[in-house]
């Protein structure tokens, strides 16, 4: 019973990527049906992947961002931008001749090249989140007002990226974009659609088995306790607002490659997933799984996405956003932990009758 | 010069429309350091309900007074969310006393569900509300236009702050409510009902953004997400004012405004709104506490 405490986490991940894992092999053999379901699944790894970059700083560290669809946008745009230069073969864009602009911008060039851009997915989110983390958290603006100000900002870069549409295509955003290795739709193109779908799969191990580590180790106790009591731990001689800028880069680092990932099966990227209700909707998906643990993040990105793919076509459709609204709601009101902590309570119930 | 006067009464404009739109953050935020996310949709109803209002009005009354629905809508708007507030203060907001951030994610939920039922009832597709005929036009003096309605929100903004201070700093009631919020068992020794004070003090912020609501029906048509679009810079403006004072919202709105305007002269709208914000962001860095600083020994502060 302590040893599957202990492990419980690990183990339900495991459990969680070996049914991913079989998710394809399933549709190759024509047992599911529609490739559609696969490609979402990749969708929903990219969501469990932004998910846990959010549970580090928020669940862990208590610091709130209304913003990271922004950084999700930042590795998102940085991908797209390279796959749609793949496809014109590194020259202008339709929607930059629309725009007015004769040859590549500048800010496109180094997406011609595969390393380079690769580098941009990360570099770009972690330098944009580093520079932002670094003002804020250094004159400690904490608590709601960090909230606030990453939701104003948010806001004022999606209005940037809209109005400067000779480069970015404004609303529409970049579309028509195929994966990494190619077209993965339709069952002609499966060999693509796995290698997609596992790198993605292993890039959620890796940021998993990361930021257990991370939480883990010396580090994440620093983490919780910046949580817990940012003046003791100022007054123990730590510096918290590096701390804090630190775990602030990392997590924009994982929604970058998180929006990379997610722009490879879904073909498109649009300034409505830097919006601030898109990005209260990754933080409902960690409060539902459970903050604080990096598993229910992960959970929760599953669950809430499976059920929303499920429920919101048709005549539930409605319906959808007031369940949705409701449970955020109760989960707050009520369930603090999450699924996961719920979990845990009965676990513990269930260990101490036992003992 | 024209231009000059065009623009100082634009940004007048957009700042009274900030400002309103802050009042109610000022109380709920300021006061109850609650964050209602659902502050935007508490708006969209008030703006909802003056729709309402304008097509019951033409059933009953004779086509020449039409324009009298918009002086009964401020009215109606403003009880039907002050109603809203009360019963979500005492469902949801008072459990969540001291957590400021779960505050902010329930309300976030409540607001979700505000925005599908808008969609459900009053359909995805906006609404306008016929500005009243004494309303329509506007003044033009030295060849300067003053649109009449936008003079009107000006008024209707200094009306609301008139009253917003008599009942904060005037009447009795107010002094319960900053008692309660100094020091709130202090108070309840002192005999006030801290529960009630609450519950009044929330919806009478909640029953600000219905009035806010009735100007922005004027401007606009009327979707499931105009709140939205003026929530940001509220909370912006009361974060850069100072949370906690009257004043401090009035300068934070004001600044917010105007350079929003003036920065429109040189580039487009939306980036002008943009480049504001970020300059706003900026300035934190320098005063984390806004403007106007409540001065407090606490550590927390």
């Amino acid at each position: 019973m302590k040893k599957l405490k202990n492990q419980g986490s690990n183990i339900c991940f495991l459990v969680i990527v070996i049914l991913l894992a079989l998710a394809p092999i399933l549709a190759g053999a024509g047992i599911i049906k529609s490739t559609s379901m696969v490609l979402f699944l990749g969708k929903c790894i990219a969501f469990a992947i932004v998910a846990i970059g959010l549970d580090l700083i928020w669940g862990y560290t208590g610091i709130l961002s209304l913003g990271h669809g922004l950084y999700f946008c930042l590795g998102g745009y940085a991908m797209a931008m390279y796959l749609k230069l793949q496809e014109t073969q590194g020259g202008i864009t339709d929607f930059m001749q629309v725009g007015g602009l004769t040859e590549l911008p500048l800010i496109w060039r180094p997406f011609q090249n595969i390393f380079v851009s690769m580098l941009m997915v990360f570099v770009v989110p972690g330098a944009a989140a580093g520079i932002i983390g670094y003002f804020i958290f250094k004159s400690r603006v904490k608590g709601v007002y960090f909230s606030i100000i990453s939701q104003a900002l948010t806001w004022a870069a999606y209005s940037m990226f809209i109005a400067l549409s000779p480069y970015t295509n404004g609303n529409v955003g970049i579309t028509e974009i195929k994966s990494l290795f190619g077209s993965i739709k339709g069952s002609g193109n499966i060999d693509n659609m796995m290698k997609v779908f596992y790198l993605a799969l292993l890039l959620l191990v890796l940021a998993y088995a990361s930021s257990k580590y991370l939480v883990d180790s010396k580090f994440g106790k620093l983490l919780i306790a910046i949580r817990d009591g940012e003046n003791r731990t100022y007054f123990s001689g730590y510096k918290v607002s590096k701390f804090k800028t630190f775990i602030y880069v990392i997590s924009a680092v994982f929604a970058g490659v998180a929006g990379a990932v997610f722009v490879n099966f879904n073909g498109s990227i649009t300034p409505s997933q830097m919006t601030i209700s898109y990005s209260i909707t990754m933080v409902i998906w960690v409060a539902v799984g459970g903050r604080g643990t990096i598993i229910g993040a992960i959970i929760g990105a599953f669950l809430i996405n499976l059920c929303e793919y499920n429920l919101s076509s048709g005549s539930l459709v409605d319906i959808w956003q007031y369940i949705i609204g409701a449970i955020f709601c109760i989960t707050i009101l009520f369930f603090k932990g999450g699924i996961v902590g719920l979990v845990k309570e009965r676990i513990s119930k269930v260990d101490r009758k036992t003992d | 010069m024209e231009q000059f006067v065009n623009a100082l009464f634009n940004g007048l404009s957009l700042s009274s429309i900030i400002l309103l739109t802050s009042l109610g953050l000022a109380i709920t935020f300021g006061q109850m350091r609650v964050i209602n996310m659902a502050h935007g949709e508490f708006v969209m109803v008030g703006a909802y309900m003056t729709y309402v209002v304008q097509n019951i009005v033409a059933v009953v009354v004779p086509p020449s007074m039409q324009g009298i629905y918009y002086i009964l809508a401020i009215p109606v708007a403003f009880f039907t969310t002050f109603l809203l507030g009360s019963i979500m203060e005492r469902f949801i907001i008072s459990r969540l006393y001291g957590r400021e951030i779960d505050s902010l994610l329930a309300t976030w939920g409540i607001s979700l569900i505000l925005q599908q039922a808008a969609r459900s009832i009053f359909g995805t597709q906006g609404v306008n509300v016929t500005v009243p005929s004494f309303l329509e036009g506007g003044i033009t003096i030295n060849g300067c236009t003053f649109s009449l309605n936008r003079i009107f929100i000006i008024l209707l903004v200094l009306m609301c702050l008139l009253g917003m201070y008599l009942i904060m700093y005037r009447s009795g009631f107010g002094k319960q409510m900053r008692a309660v919020v100094q020091n709130r068992s202090m108070a309840q020794c002192m005999g006030i009902n801290s529960r009630k004070v609450d519950n009044i003090t929330f919806a009478i912020g909640s029953g600000m953004a219905g009035i806010a609501g009735c100007s922005v029906a004027l401007l606009g048509s009327i979707d499931s997400t105009v709140g939205q679009s003026y929530i940001v810079n509220s909370f912006m403006a009361i974060v850069l004012g100072g949370v906690g004072k009257l004043a401090g919202t009035v300068l934070g709105s004001s600044i917010i405004g105007f350079s929003g305007i003036f920065a429109e002269q040189y580039t487009s709208a939306t980036i002008a709104k943009a480049i504001v914000l970020l300059i706003v962001i900026v300035f934190l860095q320098k005063r984390p506490q806004g403007l106007f600083i409540v001065k407090s020994r606490s550590l927390d502060e």
